[in-house]
């Protein structure tokens, strides 16, 4: 039993979340974590709550993390902010002391560096001739959508059917 | 007659008319929906098989003149004798040396450089060699549970890493997902096991969504050809209340570009109908 209650998060004017599949056109979901306060155990435990943006150009992907901003009017009975900033885009780390990009605990440089120093392939994956994220959207990745486990056979090939 | 009775929060089921007696509704163990929804089950995919991994394409048939790949670069071998040099080719080696060169010719296709074996692409890419060439074999021994076991389990080992790299490096995931052939799909996210019932909720569901949708749809055409009609009488009518508010010497709160305004959306939509019919015409 709780006996701080948070505002909820839409009352709140901007908040960080995290971008969650969402087929909605024009909007994106988001997750938005925060703490609350169990003050019989006196510890803080996660409580997640959902909100919808406004996002006509669609610039947050699944698992970025955006800041968002309360809009002055509600657009639709569930789109009540607007996204503001893509804060952390998913898969793209940037190291904030040094402003290089960084794959798990390790620079992009020095990856590449000692590729080179053993003989980089041609073959290889090169981050510059890289396209932007989302171009195997709907042909081999499908985390921009839900997923569900089959339950009926009507002949249709979902992709999104497990 | 059909009627529909209101089962719980979503769903709506037709009910017969032996069911109804004095406005009293009841079911009883023969209750029947009369809904044309028919469930199929669908068939069980065994956890290797590559609908359920993810590979697009299987074990390819490979060229079964070439020469093993520990010798390929023996200078005996390229002195010796014709039939020498045919007893080292994939003809006359076990199944497990097509595999190597299948595993070596993938990683080759990813790989950062020559001596690269540990990084996670080569890693994935030889998980993928592995799991497509004993996809192939348990095809034809599905009854060898051991390697059953041993695939799920590297299925689940590569698609675990390939969740850590989309994480890391969505860039690279990408790529090494268009290269290896690999469809990557998230976890459901909910977990159920499939039953009658539950299956016709959701399809039932699913039909009510899909009449509520077409009688909007039908709505909304309909609205939608009534809307010059109802644009002409309101020109008609605003300028009525103008003219008599004129004549009586009252106030006159409809002004002349309220009036105009309509008549734009009018004309406007006119031209919208005309080119929309004349688009229909054409095709």
């Amino acid at each position: 039993m709780t006996n701080m209650v948070l505002p909820a998060a839409t009352k709140v004017h901007m908040l960080i979340g995290q971008c969650v599949p969402c087929i909605k056109q024009g909007a994106s979901k988001f997750k938005i974590k925060r703490l609350e306060l169990d003050s019989n155990l006196n510890m803080f435990f996660p409580k997640h709550e959902v909100v919808y943006a406004h996002d006509p150009e669609k610039i947050c992907k699944t698992g970025d993390y955006v800041i968002i901003e309360k809009l002055p009017e509600k657009l639709t009975r569930l789109i009540t902010h607007k996204v503001k900033e893509v804060l952390y885009p998913l898969g793209d780390v940037t190291d904030p002391i040094t402003g290089k990009k960084v794959v798990v605990g390790s620079f992009r440089d020095h990856i590449e560096n000692v590729s080179k120093a053993y003989g980089e392939k041609k073959t290889a994956f090169k981050y510059e001739k890289a396209p932007k994220r989302g171009w195997q959207e709907n042909k081999k990745d499908f985390t921009h959508v839900e997923t569900y486990i089959k339950y009926h056979e009507d002949g249709s090939n979902d992709p999104t059917a497990v | 007659m059909i009627r529909f009775r209101c089962l719980g929060i979503n769903s709506v089921v037709p009910i017969h008319e032996s069911c109804i007696l004095d406005n009293i509704i009841f079911r009883n163990y023969a209750f029947k929906s009369d809904l044309k929804i028919k469930w199929n089950r669908p068939e069980k995919i065994p956890c290797y098989k590559p609908e359920k991994s993810g590979d697009l394409k299987g074990f390819p048939k490979l060229d079964k003149k070439q020469v093993l790949l520990e010798f390929r670069d023996s200078k005996e071998l390229q002195s010796a004798d014709e039939n020498v040099k045919k007893l080292f080719t994939l003809e006359f080696a076990p199944k497990k040396y097509t595999n190597r060169i299948f595993y070596n010719d993938i990683v080759e296709k990813v790989k950062r450089h020559e001596y690269d074996r540990t990084s996670i692409e080569a890693k994935i890419a030889k998980w993928t060699g592995v799991i497509r060439a004993q996809q192939e074999h348990l095809d034809k021994f599905p009854r060898n549970l051991r390697l059953k076991v041993i695939l799920k389990e590297l299925i689940e080992k590569r698609k675990k890493h390939l969740r850590h790299l989309r994480r890391w490096d969505y860039k690279k995931f990408e790529w090494l997902i268009e290269n290896l052939d690999i469809v990557y799909k998230p976890e459901p996210t909910e977990s159920y096991v499939i039953s009658r019932k539950d299956s016709l909720r959701k399809l039932t569901d699913k039909y009510c969504e899909g009449i509520k949708e077409d009688r909007l749809n039908l709505y909304k055409l309909k609205l939608e050809s009534e809307h010059p009609a109802f644009l002409a009488e309101k020109i008609s009518c605003l300028k009525f209340i103008r003219d008599e508010q004129i004549a009586c010497g009252t106030e006159v709160t409809v002004t002349d570009d309220e009036i105009n305004e309509v008549q734009k959306q009018l004309d406007d939509l006119k031209k919208k109908n005309e080119e929309l019919n004349k688009q229909n015409e054409n095709e």
